[in-house]
């Protein structure tokens, strides 16, 4: 019954999301296809088939490029929702004299968002592979097919930090502003510590990403495991901040 | 003695330096109904929240049903068996009350389905509109609708009705009474309405700055209790416990008694006072009476704010 609330709540910008990221992947695999002739627009199917690996190749990367925010933004966006809009005064006091335990009402808000964000980052994509590899007649899609995964694998700390803020400031609006001001002064300094000393610091935990994006071929050697298991670690622990300072939370 | 449905030993609440509630001690019978009055910001909302685990005390201890508020297990056992409706109402703005009560009913092994209808229709309430889009008297039914089909134990109601008008008043007080008053059910209730707390309830507490004032049966008061006053120079205060309150003004002095006013009035002749009104007190008046800051005649303290009554006892 809560988790329908919390998706009641966030399915607004959810299906906004969705809908954006699908139109978005079905034009980049389609755009190649379509030809303007005599002020009309004509779909040519034989690109597709004409030679297949190169088209699915370019078309895998625009993909990929376009919606490589897509879990970053997922996130950010149906976190701070789900949570959120809870936490506003009022309504908090209703939610919490409910028999739940405020650890068990965090999390599920934490699920939905995070289902939420997985369908957002799955469905596109593997449409965009369906209709890539019926056109072209090829399946060899790997790079389409990884690629959400990554995407969530990377959305899951700002899942969980945008949750945690929630919990810091108490307000849907407060928690966005505040995860996009620590992610970009997280950036910045980044920026400044490691480009003048040419230090060769590894991602924090957007690495699979960055991965996808420069191994096309998708080497496991080159895999980095240090930021994928610092994201996961990230995920877990926001979250457990977010649910420590919500049980000790007063109203 | 049964065991206190509601129970507060030494509680206390601080907000940095301000204390909102000190040394509280309440004992709310099972199927009392308890009126706790006070003024704005006396502590009321604050009780309540320390009873429903909302706030943690800074020092004392509550029980509710038996079962401690400040851990979790227990918390969430009293929150099945108490239904509360809270001062503010928030309730969400995208929800209308049908989908409310849909959402309400799993988390409560007492719900009544047919209570919430009935009380729908009882208060005229639009069940198919959005929370948001309701008036205020309207969002306040919808409140008061999700606690009492909870047929809980206890009902802790936190100004259940401001911003109705007197006809829906009356038709809570009423659903009050035929449904949870004759059945037993303990109801700690704060208002500032004077008059629906003598309509419903047997207990009252009355609360200033965080201190019990005075904690009566209602029946007591109207049975006992009376205003006494005098006129005269030098009168010395309370040498009686029986005076909850006394106040000054110029030569006129105003005293609540508890019990024996006739007894204390002679007293007061003893000392050349010239007794002007012996009287009964409405609740309203004790009320009045009891937390108005006025100079107390306390003796060579002219001028003083109003101790409480604990200082005359």
């Amino acid at each position: 019954m809560y988790a329908w609330k919390c998706w009641r709540e966030s399915r607004a910008r959810f299906i906004f999301l969705l809908t954006l990221y699908g139109a978005s992947a079905l034009l980049v695999t389609l755009l190649p296809g379509f030809h303007a002739q005599g002020g009309w627009w004509h779909f040519d199917r034989s690109e597709y088939t004409r030679d297949p690996a190169p088209l699915v190749q370019q078309v895998s990367a625009v993909v990929l490029s376009g919606l490589g925010m897509c879990g970053f933004l997922a996130a950010l966006f149906l976190g701070a929702t789900a949570s959120g809009s809870e936490i506003e005064p009022g309504t908090i006091e209703y939610l919490w004299t409910r028999p739940r335990p405020r650890s068990s009402l965090t999390w599920t808000h934490w699920g939905i968002s995070l289902a939420e964000m997985v369908i957002v980052a799955v469905v596109p994509t593997y449409l965009a592979a369906a209709v890539l590899g019926t056109l072209t007649g090829t399946w060899n899609l790997q790079l389409l097919l990884v690629a959400p995964w990554m995407m969530v694998i990377v959305g899951l700390p700002i899942l969980g930090l945008t949750t945690l803020m929630t919990a810091l400031r108490r307000s849907a609006s407060g928690a966005l502003i505040y995860t996009v001001a620590v992610i970009s002064v997280y950036v910045i300094v980044r920026q400044l510590v490691t480009v003048p000393l040419h230090l060769n610091v590894p991602p924090l935990f957007a690495g699979p990403v960055i991965w996808l994006v420069h191994n096309i071929q998708l080497s496991p050697s080159a895999f980095p495991w240090g930021s994928f298991w610092r994201a996961l670690f990230l995920a877990a622990a926001f979250p457990l901040a977010a649910q420590y300072l919500l049980k000790r939370a007063e109203v | 003695m049964s065991e206190a449905a509601i129970f507060t030993e030494g509680l206390s609440k601080s907000f940095g330096a301000q204390t909102a509630v000190a040394e509280l001690s309440l004992r709310i019978q099972t199927g009392a109904v308890y009126g706790f009055l006070g003024r704005n910001g006396a502590g009321k909302t604050t009780t309540m929240r320390i009873l429903l685990g909302l706030l943690r005390p800074t020092k004392g201890s509550a029980r509710v049903l038996g079962l401690d508020p400040t851990r979790e297990t227990e918390l969430m056992r009293i929150l099945e068996r108490v239904a509360f409706v809270s001062q503010r109402k928030q309730l969400y703005g995208w929800a209308t009350p049908a989908e409310l009560v849909h959402m309400n009913r799993p988390y409560f092994p007492r719900w009544s389905d047919e209570a919430a209808a009935r009380l729908a229709q009882r208060l005229e309430i639009p069940m198919k509109t959005a929370f948001k889009k309701l008036s205020i008297g309207n969002q306040s039914k919808v409140a008061l609708l999700l606690a009492l089909a909870q047929e809980a134990e206890v009902l802790i109601l936190d100004e259940p009705t401001a911003g109705l008008d007197p006809v829906m008043v009356d038709e809570i007080l009423r659903t009050l009474i035929e449904d949870h008053i004759s059945q037993g059910r303990t109801i700690f209730v704060s208002s500032h309405q004077m008059s629906e707390v003598e309509q419903i309830c047997d207990w009252v507490g009355i609360l200033e700055e965080g201190r019990l004032l005075l904690e009566s049966r209602l029946e007591e008061i109207r049975q006992e209790f009376r205003l006494v006053i005098a006129a005269g120079e030098g009168l010395q205060v309370a040498s009686s416990p029986d005076v909850v309150s006394a106040t000054s003004d110029g030569r006129f002095r105003r005293y609540v008694v508890a019990r024996e006013a006739e007894r204390f009035a002679a007293e007061l002749r003893g000392q050349g006072a010239a007794i002007l009104e012996v009287s009964r007190l409405s609740l309203r008046e004790l009320f009045v009476h009891l937390v108005r800051k006025e100079d107390p005649c306390t003796p060579g303290n002219a001028g003083a704010k109003a101790a409480p009554v604990s200082s005359f006892s």
